[in-house]
C-alpha cells in the first residue's frame, strides 16, 4: 500500500525531519557517514604501510 | 617480513574514532540548536497569522482545541481554533476559559505560570505523566484537556456538576476525594480554586502541544478514559 517514498511529514522542515522519516532512513544516513569515510580512511592507511614496506 | 594488515594498524583505527567522535559531536551540537528552535514557544501573533508551532503560545487557551486524526502523518494532532483544508489548525474557532476568549498574551503566560509553579509544587509528577516525563501510576495527562470523560457528555463532567470542562477539572482537583472513580483515588493537595485555573490553563496548553501523537493511540481509544 505504502509507496517506497512517501512526502515529507513533519511539522517544521528540519534535516533531522528527513531522518526521521522511517526506520532506515537514520541507519542508512548514519552507515554512509561511518563507513565511507573508513573506506577513505583504510585506502590511505593502506598505501601509506606499503609506501613504509611493511 | 610478513605484510601488516591495516586492520591492526593503530592509526586507521584512531583516525576512524576521530572521525566518528567529531562527526557525531558536530551531529549532536546541531540537533541541540535544531531541537531548542523547535520547541521553543510561539507568540500571540503567530496563533493570529495562522503560525502553526509545535508549542503554541499561552493564548491558545482562548480557543477550541481538538485532537484529529491526522491523515499525512497518520496520528492525531492537536488542532487549534477548528481544522482548515488541509486537516491543520484553523486558528477561527474561539472557546471560553473561565468565561473568558480574551485573555490577552500576559494573562495567559502568567496563568500558565501559576498552573505550571502548581504542578511542580504539588508534585504532579509524582504519579502522572506530563509530556513524557513522570510516573505511570495514575493517567497520563499530556493530552488530559482533549479526554472527552471531561467534554459535555463525559463522565467526569457529569459527576462534578459543572457545566464547562475547564470548571469541571477545576472542581475535581480542588476536591478530588469527593469524586472517586473506579480508578485509584486521587489525594486531596489542598489546591486552591486559583491555583486550579492555573493548572487547568497548564494542561490546556500542554494539549495543544504537538507531541507528534504522543501518547500513542490516545485517540483512538473509545472515551480515552484514563488517557491510557
Amino acid at each position: 500500500m505504502n509507496a517506497m517514498f512517501e512526502p515529507f511529514t513533519d511539522v517544521v522542515p528540519s534535516f533531522f525531519g528527513t531522518l526521521a522519516q522511517g526506520p532506515l532512513t537514520l541507519t542508512i544516513f548514519l552507515h554512509t557517514v561511518i563507513v565511507l569515510p573508513m573506506i577513505w580512511i583504510y585506502k590511505q592507511e593502506k598505501a601509506r604501510l606499503e609506501q613504509e614496506g611493511n | 617480513m610478513a605484510k601488516r594488515s591495516v586492520w591492526s594498524d593503530n592509526r586507521f583505527w584512531q583516525r576512524t574514532a576521530a572521525w566518528i567522535t567529531g562527526f557525531a559531536s558536530v551531529l549532536l551540537i546541531w540537533l541541540t540548536f535544531d531541537t531548542s528552535a523547535q520547541i521553543s514557544m510561539g507568540t500571540d501573533a503567530d496563533i493570529q497569522n495562522g503560525v502553526t508551532k509545535r508549542v503554541p503560545a499561552p493564548t491558545v487557551i482562548n480557543y477550541k482545541v481538538t485532537y484529529e486524526f491526522n491523515k499525512k502523518r497518520q496520528h492525531e494532532i492537536p488542532v487549534i481554533g477548528g481544522m482548515n483544508a488541509e486537516g491543520t489548525s484553523a486558528f477561527q474557532e474561539k472557546e471560553k476559559f473561565f468565561g473568558r476568549d480574551d485573555w490577552s498574551e500576559a494573562e495567559a503566560a502568567e496563568l500558565l505560570r501559576l498552573g505550571k509553579l502548581g504542578s511542580q509544587a504539588k508534585n504532579c509528577m509524582n504519579c502522572h505523566t506530563l509530556l513524557g516525563n513522570g510516573a505511570y501510576y495514575a493517567p497520563d495527562l499530556t493530552k488530559a484537556w482533549l479526554d472527552p470523560a471531561w467534554g459535555p457528555n463525559g463522565s467526569m463532567q457529569a459527576m462534578t456538576g459543572k457545566s464547562t470542562k475547564e470548571e469541571a477539572m477545576a472542581e475535581f482537583l480542588q476536591h478530588p476525594s469527593q469524586y472517586p472513580t473506579h480508578a485509584r483515588m486521587m489525594p486531596n493537595l489542598g489546591i486552591t480554586a486559583e491555583e486550579a485555573k492555573g493548572l487547568v490553563a497548564f494542561l490546556k496548553h500542554m494539549a495543544s502541544i504537538d507531541s507528534n501523537g504522543f501518547p500513542r493511540n490516545f485517540g483512538k481509544m473509545q472515551g480515552a478514559v484514563n488517557g491510557k
